[in-house]
């Protein structure tokens, strides 16, 4: 029972050690004791860090429980397996070192108690839904994700900084502004999460109910899953998934990650390389790992695979060809986020058919894009501090007072672009393999859209390169001094590429030999190279005004803003005003209507009685006469 | 046993502190408010159930008794803590209210008594073991509440007093005869001596718990009474009050659930449509406490939910009284907070960036919505079982139903909404360039301590023990 108080440990170290500084910011913000406090925050970081360290070198793999609702067979289950050890490290090492960045990035800010909280509570919650094995457990850390994200990405809840601003300001198409401050960003990612949060939380009790358990790992998959039919399979798992699709941004769920941009840049770092969205597709991997659907043959799953796989592909071919439009610097890295994402559910759909070979490829390029994506997202943080301007803007003099940044940005984009030999060139290698795969299997599509989507990705990132370091407008503004706490930190960050590349060739890892292997077939090569040939165009020529017209419509990312910003409101709004004309109704029905009746009964009660004879011989001959005629109505 | 003898403690105590100057008067019943509270959690723990006789009637009253079991344990619990918070917040705010109105700190006399007595019939509600025990309880907590709207209230205070008074009235009426049927054909009103319930019966009974509670219709009388009540009123009036007629219902349904198997499909239906009309209301209000009103009537959809899902839904029906118990009284009690802060300031167009200047109180408030969104708070076990019960009870024809299943999903997406809508009107967006006020402590630590204690409650031991009592009452589990 070692384990459990090291994982109790691993969760509630990063919380508690975040209080001290959420409370100075209550009672005394600002004060000089106070801005010290977030050393503490990285220190509980820090020392998540060295538990899931321990995990992956000395744990055993298996699974650790913990009694917490027995009687319901609800309990603390975590796992250690091949996905979580490595994922919990990643997620605890990259979540240090943005926290060593945020010290010095965010120093001076006006809400270090919110911000630090919010910052431990992401980490942790997040290493929480990696290590759980049990649903409910899984549940928490969920939750915790989407309020976290909410904080942090409302962060600067002022609205009154342009630099933490989400689009053009005073830029209109049609009714809708095409800008969004950072309040309006948590309540898009909230309302956008909770979506999505629900219907999962329904498809857990419904797998709960169904199988009294809540174990990822001893739910008995098959035997539910010929239990509900075919139907019962599309339902459950299409309500499932609605978790992972919302928080991993897929279409048409895109909307908010590309307003979670107004959040600090540590917090955009954060959220799009080892958690939250990597949430999503990190428990599609883990449900598909133990649900192993090549081994069953259930007709709901391929349904659900198939959509999954398309819906991954179309969400990265979108991301990518807006990323390829946009030039704001962190909106850009956004929608490339997405497209990797989709790309993630793609490959991890695949394994369907391919088997966990395609899972294995799905997890590896998650790991070389959280190390990439945490690189860039720093880089363009210090750009930002550097030249006051979200967009990108920056040439070779800039990029020559700007070296280490420079080098960063060349080295974490080659790498993530997959252009051989470096690290990503051999993961989306056994991408390729996975898809040409499906090939065989009759299904031509995946193969090609991810070629296309590989070109796009490759030619945006050089075009972040380009405008930013090499053919960008000089910057208004220059500050490039100090921030070598953050050079460290992005430094750090992508030297993981290297040491991941050294993993891969050097075949310190049983399954990245595959990955070698494919890397030096033809399909893999011809990608590759063509996907340098794309880099290499895009580097020198980053911008065409010819297409201009097409760079509005991607910038306008597609207009999918209006259905988030325009269609959804205003179908709530008609509905909201029927209710409240409704309301007013009712209300008038009891509190004026029946009492005014009853005051207008009353007063005609009272006004016969007034006293006067002729009123009562009036009523009298009235009354007889009525009832004569009712009589002789009625036929006596 | 020694539950029931601290059951008397709040009610000494009421009679006790007009007797001394304002401040002790509070510390005294609040305190006097946590030790039954102590009490039932140290019940909870001992999983104890078992019945203390006060007196015996002849039939068809019966005998009048103490009833202590998990259930009551839980609701008991909830409306002792809640009551103690709310007191020590009371000091501050109605201090500031008796100012408001030209009265002098002798008024906190009158106020506090009633106030005790108020919360004490709650609390003795729970644990009545006789119906005509209960319906005295039911009365003696709306005579104490009208009273308090109609000497203290804001607006146009006496309307609304007398309205809230006809309507609970209706429904308590409504309930006495359906109570009394139940002793025609049971011959005592003792609950462990009731075995059957007519049909007649139930329907009063849940006519007028549903006005009380309140259903879709009914509905109307809440928000006028929740709004203009001065603020530790609607923070008891909403969180305990309304939703103990759910607290009736449940008990009636231990007793004999004829009436909501029979028409559960109608029920459920009613229940969904009320607490998705109520979510929707919220966006459009203008008065803070009205739109909290207003979601109180969409929350309290849910208990009517869970009573038609079988048992995992009763269980939801327990933990969803606590947690939006929890919640509501939270948010009330922040409404509060910036009525006192800004001079009576409740119209939320005049808010927006509040966050600024009250951060203790926005804070606050972000842990009350949590807790109605169930959002790493106790609510998320009442959702989760809520889902769990529907499954159960519609799973079987799972097509037919879907409809019904998503409306209910979505119910929840809608609290959700409305209440991440709502923080960011108030406290977020562009400061409105206000005053930074200095808060009493007495306004934001009670709010605090509930937000903890609803937040602990989702780990071990509480929830191990909370859930495993009810389970034993309730039955369930796997």
């Amino acid at each position: 029972m070692n384990e459990i108080p090291m994982f109790a440990v691993l969760f509630l170290f990063p919380v508690i050690s975040s209080l001290p500084v959420a409370l100075a910011w209550i009672y005394r913000p600002g004060e000089d004791w106070a801005r010290k406090l977030p050393y503490l925050s990285v220190f509980g970081l820090f020392v998540s860090l060295l538990i899931s360290l321990n995990i992956l070198f000395n744990f055993e793999e298996g699974f650790y429980s913990y009694p917490w609702i027995e009687d319901f067979n609800i309990n603390f289950v975590f796992v250690v397996d091949y996905l979580s050890k490595y994922m919990g490290a990643l997620t605890a090492f990259i979540a240090f070192l943005i926290g060593v960045y945020g010290l010095e990035y965010m120093r001076d800010d006006y809400r270090l108690g919110w911000y630090w909280f919010f910052f431990n509570t992401f980490t942790a919650s997040m290493l929480l839904v990696v290590y759980s094995d049990n649903l409910f457990t899984l549940l928490i850390g969920w939750e915790g994700l989407g309020i976290a994200s909410w904080g942090l990405i409302g962060h600067w809840f002022r609205d009154d900084d342009d630099i933490a601003f989400v689009g053009t300001q005073g830029r209109k198409v049609g009714p809708l502004e095409m800008s969004w401050s950072p309040s309006t960003g948590g309540w898009r990612a909230i309302s956008t999460i909770r979506f999505g949060d629900m219907p999962m939380f329904f498809a857990i009790a419904a797998i709960y109910a169904l199988t009294g358990n809540l174990d990822i790992h001893s739910i008995p998959w098959e035997g539910m899953f010929e239990e509900i039919g075919y139907v019962g399979t599309v339902a459950l798992l299409l309500l499932f998934l609605m978790g992972p699709f919302t928080k991993s941004a897929q279409l048409p769920f895109s909307e908010w990650l590309m307003t979670a941009m107004t959040g600090p840049t540590t917090v955009s770092a954060l959220l799009h390389s080892a958690t939250m969205v990597a949430a999503g597709t990190y428990l599609f991997m883990r449900l598909t790992w133990y649900i192993e659907p090549w081994e069953l043959n259930i007709p709901g799953l391929e349904t659900i695979y198939l959509l999954v796989l398309f819906l991954g592909l179309i969400s990265a071919l979108y991301g990518a060809s807006v990323a390829l439009g946009l030039r704001e610097r962190k909106v850009l890295l956004a929608a490339s986020t997405m497209s990797s994402l989709g790309l993630m559910f793609a490959s991890s759909a695949a394994s369907f058919w391919v088997g966990e070979a395609a899972l294995i490829v799905a997890f590896w390029y998650l790991i070389v894009h959280a190390f990439a994506k945490a690189s860039l997202f720093l880089v363009a943080g210090h750009l930002i501090h550097a030249t006051h301007d979200r967009f990108c803007s920056g040439n070779l003099a800039f990029a020559r007072k700007m070296k280490v940044a420079f080098a960063v940005t060349i080295l974490a984009t080659i790498s993530l672009a997959g252009i051989p030999p470096f690290t990503a060139y051999w993961i989306k290698s056994g991408m390729d393999g996975v898809m040409e795969h499906l090939v065989a299997d009759g299904m031509l599509l995946p193969f090609y859209l991810l070629v296309i989507v590989s070109l796009i990705y490759s030619a945006f990132l050089a075009k972040f390169l380009s405008l930013n370091f090499l053919k960008g407008e000089a910057p208004h503004h220059e500050h490039t001094e100090g921030g070598q706490l953050m050079k460290l930190a992005y430094t750090l960050m992508v030297s993981m590429q290297i040491v991941l590349l050294a993993i891969i060739l050097l075949h310190y890892e049983e399954h990245a030999s595959h990955f070698v292997e494919e890397g030096f077939l033809t399909t893999s090569l011809t990608v590759g190279i063509l996907v340098t040939a794309s880099y290499l165009i895009v580097l020198f020529k980053p911008a065409v005004p010819a297409f201009s017209r097409i760079g509005v419509f991607l910038t306008d990312r597609m207009y999918l803003p209006f259905l988030n910003d325009y269609i959804l409101p205003q179908i709530g709004w008609v509905v909201i005003r029927v209710v409240d004309a409704c309301n007013r109704g009712v209300d008038f029905f009891f509190h004026t209507a029946i009492p005014s009746a009853f005051e207008a009964l009353s007063r005609a009660i009272r006004s016969i009685q007034k006293g006067y004879l002729r009123v009562y011989m009036k009523i009298v001959a009235g009354s007889i006469m009525l009832f004569l005629v009712i009589f002789s109505l009625m036929g006596w | 046993m020694i539950l029931v003898y601290f059951l008397l403690v709040p009610i000494l105590a009421s009679l006790l502190a007009p007797f001394l100057n304002p401040k002790r008067a509070t510390h005294l019943v609040s305190i006097s408010f946590l030790i039954p509270f102590m009490a039932a959690l140290v019940s909870l723990f001992q999983f104890s159930s078992y019945d203390f006789p006060i007196m015996n009637f002849s039939p068809p009253i019966g005998e009048f008794y103490i009833l202590v079991d998990p259930v009551s344990n839980a609701f008991g619990l909830t409306v002792c803590i809640i009551s103690a918070m709310v007191g020590y917040y009371s000091f501050p705010y109605m201090i500031h209210r008796f100012e408001e109105m030209g009265l002098g700190e002798e008024e906190y006399r009158k106020y506090i008594i009633i106030y005790g007595v108020y919360a004490a019939s709650m609390l003795w509600l729970v644990y009545s073991g006789n119906l005509i025990l209960l319906y005295i309880f039911l009365e003696i907590s709306l005579i104490t509440s009208f009273l308090l709207i109609y000497m203290y209230g804001y607006g146009n205070r006496r309307w609304v007093a007398l309205l809230y008074f006809v309507w609970t009235n209706v429904a308590g009426v409504l309930t006495l005869v359906g109570f009394l049927l139940t002793a025609m054909d049971n011959s005592t009103l003792a609950i462990k001596g009731i075995s059957a319930v007519g049909m007649t019966a139930w329907l009063l009974i849940f006519v007028g718990m549903l006005v009380k509670l309140p259903g879709l219709g009914p509905h109307i009388w809440l928000p006028w009474a929740h709004a203009e009540a001065p603020t530790p009123v609607s923070a008891l009036l909403s969180p305990l009050t309304v939703g103990l007629a759910g607290y009736v219902l449940l008990r009636m349904y231990l007793i004999d659930s004829s009436f909501i198997d029979t028409y559960r499909d109608i029920i459920m239906v009613y229940a969904i449509v009320s607490s998705i009309y109520a979510g929707f209301a919220v966006f459009r209000q203008t008065d803070y406490k009205r739109l909290l009103a207003y979601s109180t009537v969409s929350q309290m959809g849910y208990i009517l939910i869970g009573l038609c899902l079988g048992t995992f839904g009763l269980i939801g029906v327990v933990i969803q009284y606590m947690s939006h118990a929890f919640g509501k009284s939270i948010l009330f009690m922040t409404a509060g907070g910036i009525i006192a802060s800004y001079h009576g300031l409740r119209d939320v167009r005049k808010m927006g960036g509040l966050h600024e200047y009250i951060p203790s109180i926005s804070n606050a408030a972000l842990i009350g919505f949590m807790n109605l969104g169930g959002i790493l708070a106790i609510g998320m076990f009442g959702e989760f079982f809520i889902l769990r019960g529907v499954v159960d009870i519609y799973g079987s024809n799972l097509m037919s139903y879907l409809p019904l299943i998503l409306a209910l999903v979505f119910i929840f997406v809608l609290s959700g909404w409305y209440s991440f809508y709502t923080l960011r009107k108030i406290f977020y967006g562009t400061p409105r360039g206000m005053e930074k006020p200095r808060i009493s402590r007495y306004l934001d630590l009670p709010l605090y301590i509930i937000g903890i204690l609803s937040i602990i409650f989702i780990f071990p031991p509480l929830i191990t023990v909370l859930l495993k009592g009810i389970k034993a009452v309730i039955g369930g589990g796997i």
